[in-house]
């Protein structure tokens, strides 16, 4: 039987739990056997690979010197820099897929930088396709979903909630003045959507939404950088 | 090290000067206000274009460009519990790097204790990154590949600097004045002002705050200049030569240049209001958008 994303079967779970070891070079016969079973698990399996080796396409980018400044700091702090240690060391002790939030705000940062960055006809003719056209073959197109603006917000919503779940720890003076540039991009948004249900056709309003969801993501990342001791 | 030269300047036990009670009194309370101010002075050789990395909370920050090929650092901080830490890379040959760093060394200082100033003079041809979020940073006569200032609260102002510039204050105003080379400066609340510029790739944004643009184009430029419900000002010289295109969903457009009119946009932003013309041979490029504010284009 043909499956569709809207009927995952046991196979589709089955398929899940074995991706991570699949890709991770463990050859073993199933993934391959669902896959040309699955044409939704094909898709999954296809963008997974195009953006694995995208990414391997693309330059390390070096942290900016005041995180890794900010870090030695509070290692020195508490003590851990009594003798130098390796950069792995430091890898370690940093624990940094402990820490969900920046990992999740870089998260989210990637991926709207995907989506304003992608070319808006790629979106268009993904979006035009529609939920119920044929699954396609890349990344892409897999990520055309996020074109709807409700999933931009709901991005940017989950910042916000890390942002008020540790608001607390920045300084006063600093945390009015995120507020301020949130309140302000807040109404910008509003104002655009306003706009768009009046008008959907209208481009400078949409590119006004777009780059004000973009805007606060930064805003929220920056504020949650911060947070963690930048 | 012979070719650097630390000197550390720290405000301590001022003798009395035993010409009264009062002065004594005076005197001492002056020397326990001043106990914790530390200020401190370092001199590196540099490396043929070096890069310099700053890292502050809140405080002043100046770099200055000179015809030295050393840096020369001056940094105070207000607290004891406050440090700055200076890492020079190599270590013992000129510098290609100096990664400059305020920390805390107790996690319960807070407030203006957190201050440090600092006052940099760098040699021609150094590049920067500079973070600040509660301070401001002022940045004077220097040629460099490139410069990265941000900040969260504070204003940015910078002069005379040649070479790439891209700024970002979430809340504070930016000020660029006479750049030459590209220039990208951010903002949400705060405004941006920049004036005489000779670049030739300008990009400016900010959400609520107020754009200010005085001065010419140069051919073949390209500027863009975009804000959402603050206003924005193009002041320029009648022999300015430029091909506009400005879009205001609901705001206002208000041009004073004797203008040619091309043609509408060749996509037309439904009621948006909306001017593409050329001014003189229409040698630069100049793009204005606005969502709810105003646009004026004025002669100097």
């Amino acid at each position: 039987m043909k499956e569709t994303g809207q009927q995952r079967s046991p196979a589709c779970y089955q398929f899940e739990l074995e991706l991570e070891a699949y890709l991770e070079g463990e050859k073993g016969a199933f993934v391959p056997a669902h896959i040309r079973e699955c044409a939704y698990c094909n898709v999954i399996l296809g963008d997974l690979e195009a953006l694995r080796s995208a990414s391997r396409a693309m330059p390390l980018e070096e942290p900016s010197a005041a995180v890794w400044s900010n870090i030695r700091a509070q290692l020195v702090t508490s003590g851990a820099f009594a003798e130098r240690v390796s950069f792995w060391n430091w890898f370690e002790e940093l624990n940094f897929l402990h820490r969900l939030v920046p990992a999740t705000a870089f998260a989210c940062l990637l991926l709207l930088g995907c989506l304003v960055t992608v070319p808006r006809t790629h979106l268009q003719q993904d979006t035009a396709s529609g939920p119920s056209g044929p699954p396609g073959k890349t990344a892409v197109r897999s990520m055309a979903f996020i074109g709807d603006i409700a999933a931009l917000e709901r991005v940017v919503r989950e910042l916000e909630e890390a942002f008020r779940a540790r608001e607390a720890s920045l300084a006063p003076d600093l945390k009015a003045t995120y507020e301020n540039g949130l309140s302000s991009l807040d109404v910008s948004i509003r104002e655009c959507s306003d706009s768009l249900q009046r008008e959907p056709g209208n481009s400078l309003a949409h590119e006004y939404l777009l780059a004000a969801y973009s805007q606060k993501a930064q805003v929220l990342s920056s504020a949650l950088e911060l947070g963690e001791g930048r | 090290m012979p070719d650097q030269c630390e000197l550390t300047t720290t405000k301590r036990g001022m003798a009395p000067c035993g010409v009264g009670l009062v002065l004594y009194v005076t005197m001492l309370s002056g020397a326990l206000l001043a106990a914790d101010n530390k200020r401190s002075e370092k001199t590196f050789e540099a490396a043929p274009n070096p890069r310099i990395t700053l890292s502050n909370m809140i405080g002043q920050v100046l770099v200055r460009g000179w015809d030295k090929s050393q840096v020369h650092i001056v940094y105070s901080v207000v607290s004891p519990h406050v440090e700055v830490d200076t890492e020079v890379i190599p270590p013992t040959q000129p510098a290609d790097k100096i990664h400059l760093a305020t920390h805390l060394l107790d996690p319960l200082v807070s407030g203006k204790d957190q201050t440090a100033d600092y006052d940099l003079d760098v040699p021609m041809g150094t590049d920067l990154e500079i973070w600040n979020p509660q301070g401001s940073i002022r940045i004077e006569k220097l040629q460099a590949d490139d410069a990265s200032v941000e900040s969260v609260g504070g204003a940015i102002l910078v002069s005379d600097f040649t070479g790439h510039l891209f700024l970002r204050s979430v809340g504070g105003n930016i000020e660029v004045i006479r750049p030459a080379g590209r220039v990208e400066a951010y903002s949400i609340t705060g405004s941006l002002h920049f004036v005489s510029p000779t670049t030739s790739k300008l990009r400016g944004t900010t959400t609520s705050g107020r754009i200010l643009f005085e001065g010419d184009f140069a051919d073949g430029g390209d500027y863009s200049l975009s804000e959402y419900s603050g206003d924005m000002e193009i002041l320029c010289p009648p022999s300015a030569s430029f091909e506009l295109n400005a879009k205001t969903v609901r705001g206002k457009l208000e041009n004073e240049m004797p203008m040619t009119i091309r043609h509408r946009s060749a996509t037309p932003v439904s009621s948006a209001n909306s001017f593409f013309g050329t001014h003189l041979t229409g040698k630069a490029t100049v793009n204005l958008t606005s969502f709810s504010g105003t646009i004026r284009i004025r002669q100097r």
